[in-house]
């Protein structure tokens, strides 16, 4: 696995999504665009999400990245230095009212545009997972 | 990030180029602060020029679209791209926004 470890600073979410894809499109030549798309997203908003709800967008807390291409598939854990969350009690961004509120779609969207996506117990270490097609 | 803006038929069309993202969603709002200032009774942005939508610029544009619509404006989206339009689908976003083709097609159904 590659290894990466960021500080806790906003300009290092576009820095880090271009060097992964970068990677990704290096070892995978002729990858659609649409799947490189959805990876770059879900890097982006689970970086946005380990910085700013994870390390309470504390400079002195790193982020820890790890990715590599497995068997055609792109992995990623992200972790944060946070106290965790249960991703699982997070409010459908898509019923009721909640579609004409302005937030809360970065999660939902990872686990939609992401074959597979899963917390640590702790909940500050997301891990997701693509198939390479 | 570029917005460019035009008169046209009495209806503002706003060609937005680039990112709308986290990055860009400042830039956009005080763009669109403007003509909510104005109360711009038929926006439409155009978004044959974008190439990446996060949840954050997902955001600006449902906040975007609450104000147009406090003052009795209205908002419409046109020329997104499949992909674009797919995050629309995902989120059921498209429910909530009137999502045209093309932009002659907008201009006209503004009514």
């Amino acid at each position: 696995m590659k290894r990466i470890r960021i500080k806790n600073e906003p300009k290092n979410i576009k820095a880090t999504s271009a060097k992964i894809i970068g990677f990704l499109r290096k070892q995978k030549r002729g990858l659609p665009e649409d799947v490189l798309f959805d990876i770059k997203l879900c890097i982006e908003e689970a970086l946005r999400n380990a910085m700013i709800h994870g390390n309470r967008s504390d400079g002195k807390k790193p982020v820890d990245i790890s990715y590599d291409i497995i068997d055609n598939r792109f992995i990623i854990s992200i972790e944060d230095q946070g106290k965790g969350f249960d991703a699982s009690n997070l409010p459908d961004p898509t019923k009721g009212r909640n579609l004409a509120r302005e937030g809360g779609r970065g999660v939902y969207l990872m686990y939609r545009l992401m074959d597979k996506v899963c917390y640590n117990d702790r909940g500050n270490c997301v891990t997701m997972e693509k198939a390479l097609l | 990030m570029r917005i460019k803006i035009e008169d046209r038929n009495g209806c503002s069309i706003c060609v937005i180029s680039g990112e709308v993202d986290i990055n860009t969603a400042p830039q956009i709002k005080k763009f669109f602060d403007r003509i909510m200032q104005d109360k711009k009774k038929k926006v439409l942005i155009n978004f044959k020029d974008v190439s990446y939508i996060d949840s954050s610029g997902l955001a600006t544009l449902v906040e975007l679209l609450k104000n147009i619509r406090s003052y009795g404006g209205t908002l419409k989206l046109s020329n997104l791209s499949s992909k674009i339009k797919s995050l629309f689908e995902i989120t059921k976003l498209e429910k909530l926004f009137d999502i045209v083709e093309e932009e002659e097609e907008a201009i006209k159904s503004f009514a």
